[in-house]
């Protein structure tokens, strides 16, 4: 009698975690914080976290098959970043398998036509300002770089006038909805199984990189499924934090992004401070020029493409047919555009990383960041009340 | 409240949009819409039922709340207040 009663006790108590983990929504907030220590992790286990270098060596293939690539690109499968990148496109699939979420989406086809600009727009900026909103704003910053904060200014900048498109378009042009197809019961409810064995499947190839010698790079794989996973279940939209204030007033991911860096940032602080990895560590940011017109372009690409490097990625996992066009489009054009600068010797002089603690020293680098991104929060729940930035 | 029998005075269809276009056109949408009458907002992004629901409570507005339709979209109902 004992034994069915502790079975079945497992039993409930497995359900109920099930429900709580993949039917509901995880908090935001609760994201921001899983992100900063996934992040740091990756920090220790290799060095800075990016996504956009991943894009690159997919756009370097796409130019090597169609024959004017020169040599032959890094292997997707060696290359850290493509690694990590990819683990968080699978997290995402396995996550919206797992929530029976996972749908091929259909979107109009003016909308197919604003996913290609957009990745258009993100590629040419994640270029000049070394990164993506991850690398080069979210990371960049974290890693204590001038040049995430002069990003981050020109993400805002760049939201503000996608905005200001999205607005003039809705003005415009008109597009009607587009049906979708009616869920089948019976795919619905195989998709957790389906989910659990890609599951099964990424935690063996983390084995099987650990067997050939790699087990950085299976880490790096298995660091960036739980960075899709996590995105995905709290829909994690590091667009939202420069949009929204200017859309609906709305500050909660403004306050969200600000208190996963003041963990991320101090985090590095310490880490950085004590050593145990270079302080010029990441600190490779185009301070300011390319950072700054870097992220105004990427701030508008990733307005009209409704995703960032990021969401780009975990969309695509979950179903979105029109993020695949974003990818593609971003991916040509940030290794295209990498090259040519690269020809004319232009990137040069766009600027160079320029660690905050060589300037301002460790003593004032700490309360100077946090006070820094505390007062992002308090400008956006400001403006949360009194709509001042609110242009719509 | 039945919901499924409601009476919406506008329906705006923003089925295969992905955010922020279905928030931005129930943002539009809403002020045409004369007080104590009913919006109702096709949509299919996952994201809107977190989008929707918080900003259909705002601003005077109530958010009646949304069902899910067999067809394979959600319909969402804010009474402009």
């Amino acid at each position: 009698m004992s034994s069915v009663s502790f079975w079945s006790s497992l039993k409930e108590e497995a359900r109920k975690n099930y429900i709580a983990i993949f039917e509901q929504e995880w908090s935001t907030w609760l994201a921001g914080i899983f992100l900063a220590i996934v992040a740091l992790l990756i920090f220790l286990w290799k060095g800075p976290w990016g996504v956009a270098a991943g894009y690159r060596n997919l756009g370097d293939w796409i130019f090597y098959f169609a024959g004017i690539g020169g040599e032959r690109p890094y292997s997707p499968l060696l290359h850290p970043i493509t690694l990590t990148s990819g683990g968080l496109l699978i997290g995402a699939f396995v996550s919206a398998l797992m929530s029976r979420q996972f749908k091929l989406h259909k979107a109009p086809p003016l909308e197919y036509a604003k996913s290609a600009i957009g990745g258009v727009f993100m590629g040419a900026g994640a270029v000049l300002a070394a990164g993506c909103n991850v690398g080069g704003f979210y990371t960049a910053a974290a890693m204590l770089d001038f040049g995430g904060v002069a990003m981050m200014v020109g993400l805002i900048i760049g939201a503000w006038i996608g905005l200001r498109y999205l607005l003039w378009e809705m003005e415009h042009v008109t597009q009607k909805g587009v049906e979708q197809h009616p869920p089948r019961e019976k795919w619905l409810g195989v998709q957790p199984y389906f989910g659990g064995t890609v599951l099964i499947l990424v935690i063996g190839a983390f084995y099987l990189y650990s067997a050939f010698d790699n087990t950085e790079l299976g880490g790096l794989l298995f660091f960036g499924f739980l960075i899709g996973l996590i995105m995905h279940r709290s829909r994690f939209c590091f667009v939202r934090a420069f949009r929204c204030p200017f859309m609906t007033g709305d500050a909660e991911m403004v306050k969200v992004v600000a208190m996963s860096l003041m963990i991320y940032g101090m985090g590095v602080a310490v880490i950085k401070w004590a050593w145990i990895q270079e302080p010029s560590m990441g600190v490779t940011h185009n301070f300011w020029m390319g950072s700054l017109f870097g992220g105004v372009i990427f701030g508008i690409g990733m307005l009209v493409a409704g995703g960032c490097a990021s969401s780009t990625l975990w969309r695509i996992g979950e179903g979105q047919t029109k993020m695949v066009v974003t990818l593609i489009a971003f991916a040509a054009t940030n290794s295209l555009l990498a090259r040519t600068l690269k020809t004319f010797d232009v990137y040069d002089k766009m600027g160079e990383g320029l660690f905050i603690p060589d300037t301002l020293t460790w003593y004032v680098t700490v309360p100077t960041f946090i006070v820094f991104f505390v007062f992002w929060a308090f400008v956006a729940i400001w403006n949360e009340k009194s709509e001042k930035l609110v242009i719509f | 409240m039945d919901l499924e029998n409601i009476t919406s005075f506008s329906v705006l269809d923003a089925r295969g949009l992905t955010c922020p276009m279905p928030l931005l056109k129930t943002k539009k949408e809403l002020k045409g819409v004369p007080e104590g009458e009913i919006l109702e907002i096709w949509g299919t992004d996952p994201g809107s039922k977190n989008d929707i629901p918080h900003f259909g409570g705002k601003g005077g507005n109530s958010f009646l709340g949304f069902v899910d339709d067999a067809d394979g979209y959600t319909r969402y109902f804010i009474r402009k207040g």
